[in-house]
């Protein structure tokens, strides 16, 4: 079986002459909690929505679990989907409905199903309410309740946490970690970039339809290549410093933040990082903190 | 799996209470301006008849051909379907004939949204991951049918009992034989309709936008039907009617097995037609 729980190659796809992804190729490794991040219009649900097969791509190739999602029934039992804007079918009660799904799915035991992942929502006083009466939240956590039932190996969420109150917002990341314990594949795709940086492994930075940038969390951040300083108070001397083993370069940003890059692949971070530190203190220098690699906010920013 | 959880979720609606609703009103309203104008021409037939003073048995014959020649005006004036319509009260023929007309509009106002209405919320993103999409279609579609059998057979079991309590001479025999062949021919009549209703609601997003289309259709079918029927009958014109699926309808009633079987074979071709453009489109379509 590949290791690969998905795989884009070049695609692309348009909606008449608007081109909403461009020649996208990128991969989610199994197991990995993978982030698809940009801006509004960049991409994100299109590239989604290909990859649960409810867009056929204009070109290029997708593989999800090793089969092609647009083959009809070809993901039945292979993954669970979070669909953006996707509003619960009328005319059902929540757990009627759920145990429903969970049949369909082929679930050994469907409405006990149903039942366990409401309750890992933390609504499971919602199994008698219409579907119409449940509120925008109450939805939306019925909706991810849907997306786990059965364990699916891989779980697509788009926008989990959007519009949510932030209690409960807290307890679809927690559900996302706890899903990431089980080694479960996960994608999300969110504005929320805070969010993103604590849950992901790995990401791509999307842009007006193209791939800006993909790689590990560490890779985006450079949390393996630079760092910087909160200087509270002293003179920072930085040739002192860029002689330092390991530090490629040290330059002040305002008057009380130090940026440092170092050599990531020859020195380990935190030697490098008890160096300068260590130097910083030996010259009087008093600090307040100390933050590995960027924000993802900020790399995102950068590249979008 | 699906055909099931939608037929139950169909009956629990309020909406299938309202289809009933309408039909029997609908039903109702055609029965009693039909048996009214009935009993009213009868009346008038009496009364001449007696003025002219004919006997009993010359009222009986008058009586006789005006009911044939309604029944021919009916059935297109085939003598084996007015032969094998003989036994059946004139009110139900009449009944049957206008349910007929309209159960194709009928069928879109409780179809017309069965995918669209999950497309355009997409609330069909629940389902495609978890079904195939072949098996959603199907399963919608059996489940409409179901649903439109079972008000069929209501409000064709209440016509045939009011006609049953109305007219003396017609034998249970007759009720229960006449009762299944008028609903096994709407019923061979309405998928048809269904099919293409289901095709109709595949190719849209807007459920409004599906209704409005296959109206449009039906009127079509109908317009394509009656010009053909108007037309000199060695005219290529003529040849259109068979386009249309309400040319074979008045076959459904037909005594010989071979008419009847092509007027069937002609809606399972128009049925298979629609639901298999309807499971191409809804296969290859964007959710």
């Amino acid at each position: 079986m590949s290791e690969r729980a998905i795989e884009i190659v070049e695609v692309t796809r348009r909606f008449g002459a608007k081109v909403a992804v461009d020649g996208v190729s990128l991969s989610v490794n199994r197991g990995e909690v993978y982030g698809l991040i940009g801006p509004n219009g960049a991409g994100k649900t299109t590239t989604f929505s290909m990859m649960c097969g409810y867009l056929r791509p204009s070109s290029g190739t997708l593989r999800v679990m090793g089969v092609d999602p647009r083959e009809d029934g070809a993901l039945k039992g292979k993954i669970g989907v979070l669909p953006q804007d996707a509003i619960l079918p009328g005319g059902w009660k929540v757990g009627p409905l759920l145990t429903y799904w969970a049949q369909l799915s082929g679930v050994a035991n469907p409405e006990q199903e149903a039942r366990t992942c409401l309750e890992r929502v933390g609504l499971i006083e919602a199994w008698g309410v219409e579907t119409h009466a449940l509120s925008h939240g109450m939805a939306k956590r019925t909706a991810l309740a849907q997306a786990l039932m059965g364990r699916p190996p891989l779980v697509l969420l788009d926008e989990p946490t959007a519009g949510l109150d932030p209690r409960i917002a807290n307890q679809v990341r927690q559900v996302i970690r706890d899903l990431k314990d089980q080694h479960t594949t996960v994608v999300v795709s969110s504005h929320n970039l805070q969010e993103l940086e604590q849950l992901c492994d790995a990401a791509a930075i999307l842009d007006k339809g193209r791939l800006a940038q993909a790689g590990t969390m560490a890779e985006l951040t450079g949390q393996s290549a630079e760092f910087r300083v909160q200087v509270a108070r002293g003179t920072v001397i930085v040739p002192e410093l860029e002689a330092l083993p390991g530090v490629t370069s040290a330059r002040m940003e305002g008057e009380t933040l130090l940026h440092v890059r170092f050599d990531g692949q020859g020195h380990k971070p935190e030697e490098v990082i008890s160096r300068v530190v260590g130097h910083l203190l030996q010259t009087g220098v008093l600090i307040l903190g100390v933050s590995r690699g960027r924000r993802l906010e900020e790399r995102v920013l950068q590249l979008t | 799996m699906i055909w099931s959880a939608e037929c139950r979720r169909t009956l629990r609606s309020a909406r299938v209470l309202a289809l009933l609703a309408l039909y029997s009103l609908f039903s109702m309203l055609v029965l009693l301006v039909v048996g009214g104008i009935t009993r009213a021409l009868r009346e008038q037939l009496d009364m001449q008849i007696a003025q002219a003073g004919a006997n009993a048995a010359a009222a009986d014959q008058v009586t006789a051909e005006f009911r044939k020649g309604f029944l021919g005006f009916l059935v297109g004036g085939d003598q084996a379907v007015m032969e094998a319509l003989s036994q059946v009260p004139l009110v139900v023929v009449v009944v049957f004939k206008a349910t007929l007309f309209f159960l194709p509009l009928y069928v879109a106002i409780m179809g017309f949204d069965q995918v669209s209405g999950e497309v355009g919320p997409r609330s069909i993103r629940y389902l495609t991951v978890r079904a195939r999409r072949l098996s959603l279609l199907l399963g919608r579609f059996l489940s409409q049918a179901t649903v439109l059998l079972g008000l069929v057979l209501i409000i064709d079991a209440g016509i045939f009992v009011y006609a049953w309590l109305t007219t003396p001479d017609f034998t249970f025999g007759s009720f229960t034989f006449n009762l299944l062949k008028f609903w096994l021919a709407a019923m061979v009549f309405s998928l048809s309709y269904l099919a293409l209703t289901t095709l109709c609601s595949s190719l849209f997003r807007a459920p409004a936008l599906s209704l409005v289309v296959n109206i449009f259709v039906l009127f079509g079918f109908w317009l394509v039907n009656l010009i053909g029927g108007f037309a000199e009958k060695d005219s290529p014109v003529a040849y259109v009617r068979y386009l249309s699926p309400s040319h074979y309808a008045n076959g459904l009633l037909h005594p010989g097995l071979a008419e009847f079987a092509v007027s069937g074979l002609a809606y399972v071709f128009f049925t298979l037609l629609f639901l298999g453009g309807a499971i191409v489109i809804l296969r290859e379509r964007d959710l």
